[in-house]
């Protein structure tokens, strides 16, 4: 038996998203990123004395509108609680955060899995929670720059039911297509506004308790959450295989060793001295104003799948595929907009873009071949304007260079002969080239009337209108 | 009150350190006693009913005051800078920090 | 020009008489402070540059002594208040040269007005405290015998009115910190119903019970700097949206005929016999005007003591977490490591008293103790509260002296910390239901020192609360100033 039939891991992770609100959780300050240090804090968020938070409308609308999109119950009174703990990324030396009773309990989201399957993910909480600023770390000294201290968070628990670094995986990019699809988060993990912590444990398969869980932070890119997690749970089996005790901790992925290692132990465990907000009546959200949101919330992904299925006649592979992301359906949209055909449209994505963009790995947002452009090209096809075949190398051309279909086009005289008086030379001159063949199709050979207009096709570099061609071969042949 | 009124030594110092302060000895022997007698008189509260508390309302309150989402921009600072006890390139300065996080 | 006589009204008759000018009077005020506030210790901060620009300003501007309430009013503020330029310390080590980024909406609201800010007041450290001896600075001392307290903690604000160095002044009251004061400085002093006034800008102590108000020698100068103080502010998501009524105009034709004024038998018990004496003849001439006593009960206020000293210490050891050497204030000497900057700063930037309420909070939220005392403390608060609320389904206000006993030598209380705490035993139910009341001088004692009356109402209701107080104040007769304010 291998140690991965022998041990099952319990995975649950918790992840913090940034909100895309114009201000910060309890102050006015803006919240963007890439500001210089320090340009964007105010008394409120450097915690200066006497001052106050006041609840940002839009950041509970945004919560709200996660709590939406993973089901959820929202509770129509929640509280604020007072975190505390020193360190000199926070200012007031407690965060503001929901902790006994948190505005969102009980959600969950479904997840797709390699081999076809799909799995249910509970959520236990969502609640609301402000960011800290950030240390930056100068060798003999530590410096605060407080422009993120105050921004709003929601911080997303899920249940623990992941049993691999797969699901964990889809997990994770199945919440952050939620979110971004509601307009919720940025959803960047690079930029730090979305990130991840796992908790992980093994247990012998069939043991019904759960293994001692080790906390692991770090894990800030996508490219790296199922190699971190693996990494854990393997660390964790060969520990036990070892004959060693897993102990409660906190270890931090190392992404350029990929290994992780011991941030903290339990010992160092925080008494964070929960308490209610005092500044901060309990946050009342009525179902009037849950309605509001609802209506205004955008599309999310499974609705938006039925409509492609629907509407635009898409198989359901294939429109799951679309609405992989809100950018790759806003661009298929787009495309179908112009050139009316939604299945031509999807193949040109699916086939043509997409498979560029994965040879390329970039990301559709990066394309260099807009979804005008594109319908522009396929427009062209099937006007026939150019034929199919060239309409790839076209795009082709239209990915390496940027330039659009039309100048490509012109550039390289691609446009499609679709005219007979130009055609007609041409068939006669192949038809002088093969008299063999002229005087078998008139014994009747009619098969090789394909042979005649793939000749003229090559003589033209593909450039004539093939229908065009049939016709002509056939009238001059059987003249 | 689970805790005991006579706290410890260890039980003083602790407090301290989760509080952050510093104390001498003087202050450890100090405050052992008086926080001592401030938790022996509130032990007075183990006494009271309080099962009905849960159906008293709170002080009448307007709903939650919320902020609309709009950035306003503090314009100085400079002045929030200026209050630091150590600054460096418009940053809060402290020692070399053990990154916990 | 002789302060002892001003009231706001009188400030305002002598300005539209053209007596003196904003100017002339700041620099008289000026001139009193410097001379009486070594002997007084009433203000921390006095800047004569900051003052006289306030007033110049106000001298181009004299035809709108009409316009504003507080037409170059001068005013103190107690220096838990940020102004912005002032320096605002707390009476703290921890903040010594921190200068405000900001104003506080109470006191912007004062400048609107059109009053001048005198200075800032001394106080207990973080308004920890019932006699101003906690000041990191220097303790504030009683007009009537500079031997003994202010009360405290805003007993800078209350000194500084009772010594005529101020016309009126703000101070924050979180178990008492007005009432009691003014109560042994011989003056009047308000605690507004919770969210009446705004927070914003008021050094925190204790985040559920702290409120603004005002100190004056007369209901009616308390009355008109409370309708300029009150008010929704956006700022502050726990202050109220209830309207202000204009509370000095709601004073003329006050009656107490009908009035059904609350007395809790049980609470006179602990009383000092002069200070009972007084009570009853505060009460009597009440009667004699019409006034219906009823007899009402507070069943659990006699846990207030214990209810306060856990929730004000719990909300208080995270309010004062922020003070860590990093981001404002005081930083110990020679600190090298993270850990010494907060252990060394806060070491030695709070003083004794604070430190005793830092960790009793600090105690009672960590783990394993929070429902035992933060929690316990919550439940016994709503039952103090709703007490309250079923008297008042028989009376219309209550009053009960303002404290047991009167103004104390230095040092009588300071070793037994719950001694000191038993002073504030009258004002701190009143605090934890969250409701206003104020506290009227009511006599003096044989030697010499004022006694109060506290009148407390109900929510929101300071309206009727002011009448009544008026009403007394007006029954009482002219209340003295003591001996050495002569100028």
């Amino acid at each position: 038996m291998s140690l991965s039939e022998k041990y099952e891991a319990v995975i649950g992770l918790e992840v913090h998203a940034q909100l895309l609100t114009e201000s910060k959780m309890f102050c006015g300050c803006r919240n963007a990123y890439g500001a210089p240090p320090n340009t964007q804090m105010c008394p409120v968020c450097t915690g200066q004395p006497g001052t106050l938070p006041v609840i940002n409308q839009f950041a509970v609308e945004l919560g709200v509108r996660a709590a939406l999109a993973i089901k959820a119950e929202i509770h129509h009174e929640s509280v604020f609680s007072r975190k505390n703990y020193f360190y000199p990324d926070l200012p007031k030396g407690y965060q503001i955060s929901q902790y006994e009773r948190p505005f969102c309990t009980r959600g969950k989201i479904l997840i797709s899995l390699g081999d076809g399957s799909e799995k249910e993910i509970g959520i236990t909480r969502i609640h609301f929670e402000e960011d800290a600023g950030k240390n930056l770390h100068k060798g003999d000294h530590t410096q605060v720059d407080l422009n993120r201290a105050g921004v709003p968070l929601i911080e997303i628990v899920s249940e623990p039911d992941m049993r691999t670094a797969e699901e964990a995986g889809q997990y994770l990019r199945t919440l952050r297509t939620l979110l971004r699809y509601a307009n919720v988060t940025d959803g960047d993990m690079e930029k730090g506004n979305f990130r991840c912590d796992a908790n992980i444990s093994v247990r012998p398969r069939g043991q019904k308790e759960f293994g001692t869980k080790v906390e692991l932070k770090n894990i800030n890119s996508f490219r790296f959450v199922e190699k971190a997690v693996e990494y854990e749970i393997d660390r964790q089996i060969r520990a036990i295989e070892g004959g060693e005790t897993i102990v409660q901790q906190t270890r931090g992925w190392n992404s350029a060793k990929n290994v992780s290692e011991v941030m903290r132990e339990k010992e160092d465990a925080h008494d964070y001295r929960y308490f209610p907000e005092p500044d901060l009546a309990p946050l009342q959200i009525s179902d009037k104003w849950i309605g509001e949101i609802k209506n205004e919330l955008p599309e999310l992904p499974d609705q938006k799948k039925s409509r492609f299925e629907s509407s635009y006649g898409l198989s359901g592979y294939d429109a799951g595929v679309l609405t992989a992301s809100r950018d790759l359906a806003n661009y298929f949209e787009g495309v179908v907009d112009v050139c009316k055909d939604a299945k031509t449209s999807a193949n040109w994505v699916m086939n043509e873009l997409l498979g560029r963009l994965n040879a390329v790995g970039k990301d559709i947002v990066e394309t260099p071949v807009s979804a005008m452009e594109l319908a522009n090209l396929i427009s062209k096809v099937q006007s026939g304007a150019i034929s199919g075949k060239i309409g790839k190398t076209v795009f082709e051309e239209m990915f390496e260079t940027g330039k659009t279909a039309e100048s490509i086009i012109e550039a390289q005289g691609l446009k499609q002969i679709s005219d007979p008086s130009a055609l007609e030379p041409v068939v006669r001159k192949v038809m002088e080239a093969n008299p063999g063949q002229v005087a078998g199709y008139k014994a009747g050979k009619v098969k090789l009337l394909g042979f005649f207009v793939g000749q003229v096709m090559k003589e033209t570099k593909g450039q004539a209108n093939p229908g065009l061609v049939n016709d002509i071969v056939k009238k001059l042949l059987d003249s | 009150m689970s805790g005991s009124s006579n706290l410890d030594r260890e039980d003083v110092l602790k407090i301290a350190r989760l509080a952050r302060l510093e104390l001498d000895e003087a202050e450890v022997a100090l405050y052992q006693d008086r926080l001592g007698r401030v938790l022996e008189y509130v032990r007075e509260l183990n006494q009271v009913k309080t099962e009905k508390a849960a159906t008293v309302k709170h002080v009448p309150r307007d709903a939650v005051s919320i902020r609309e989402d709009r950035a306003i921009e503090f314009t100085d600072r400079e002045a929030l800078l200026r209050n630091a006890p150590a600054q460096i390139e418009e940053h809060f300065l402290v020692p070399t920090v053990i990154e916990q996080n | 020009m002789q302060l002892k006589e001003f009231t706001i009204e009188r400030v305002i008759a002598g300005y539209r008489k053209q007596e003196f000018s904003p100017s002339e009077l700041a620099t008289s005020y000026l001139d009193a402070i410097e001379e009486q506030n070594g002997r007084l210790g009433a203000f921390l901060q006095v800047d004569r540059d900051l003052v006289l620009a306030q007033a110049a300003a106000l001298d181009s501007r004299r035809q709108e002594v009409n316009k504003l309430p507080l037409f170059g009013v001068p005013i103190a503020i107690k220096d838990n208040f940020l102004v912005k330029n002032w320096q605002a310390t707390a009476g703290s080590k921890i903040l010594k040269g921190y200068v405000s980024p900001y104003t506080a909406t109470c006191v912007e609201k004062l400048e609107s007005a059109g009053a001048i800010i005198i200075g800032k007041t001394n106080l207990d450290e973080f308004a920890m405290g019932s006699s101003t001896e906690n000041s990191a600075y220097f303790p504030a001392k009683n007009p009537w015998d500079t031997s003994r307290v202010t009360g405290g903690s805003s007993g800078g604000s209350a000194s500084a009115v009772a010594a005529a160095l101020a016309v009126g002044s703000l101070g924050s009251d979180t178990g008492g910190s007005i009432r009691q004061p003014a109560r042994l400085c011989g003056i009047v002093g308000l605690k507004p119903t919770y969210g009446r006034v705004s927070r914003y800008g008021i050094i925190a102590f204790a985040s559920s019970l702290d409120q603004v108000g005002p100190f004056g020698r007369t209901v009616q100068d308390v009355a008109s700097l409370l309708e300029v103080i009150s008010g929704y502010d956006r700022n502050d998501a726990t202050s109220s949206r209830a309207i202000v009524p204009h509370y000095s105009d709601h004073l003329k034709g006050a009656t107490l005929k009908n009035v059904r004024v609350g007395i809790a038998r049980d609470w006179l018990e602990g009383v000092d016999g002069e200070v009972r004496k007084s009570f009853d003849e505060a009460v009597k001439l009440m009667i004699k005007d019409g006034a219906k006593i009823v007899d009402i009960s507070l069943p659990h206020s006699r846990y207030a003591l214990s209810t306060y000293y856990i929730i004000a210490p719990c909300e208080a050891s995270s309010n004062l977490a922020r003070y860590d050497g990093i981001h404002s204030g005081f930083r110990a000497e020679g600190v090298t490591d993270l850990d010494s900057v907060y252990f060394k700063s806060r070491g030695q930037g709070f003083g004794a008293e604070v430190k005793l309420r830092i960790m009793l909070g600090t105690y009672a939220l960590s783990a394993g103790y929070y429902d035992a005392f933060y929690g316990k403390a919550n439940e016994v608060r709503k039952l103090i509260q709703q007490d309250f609320l079923t008297a008042y389904e028989d009376c219309d206000c209550i009053v009960m002296p303002t404290s047991p006993s009167t103004a104390f030598k230095f040092g009588e209380k300071a070793a037994d910390p719950i001694k000191m705490y038993t002073s504030d035993i009258c004002t701190l139910p009143v605090s934890l239901a969250g409701l206003p009341a104020l506290s009227v001088p009511c006599g003096l004692d044989s030697q010499g020192l004022p006694i109060g009356l506290q009148f407390i109402g109900k929510h929101f209701e300071e309206s009727h609360l002011l009448k009544v107080a008026h009403k007394y104040e007006l029954e009482r007769g002219e209340f003295p100033l003591p001996a050495g304010v002569d100028y």
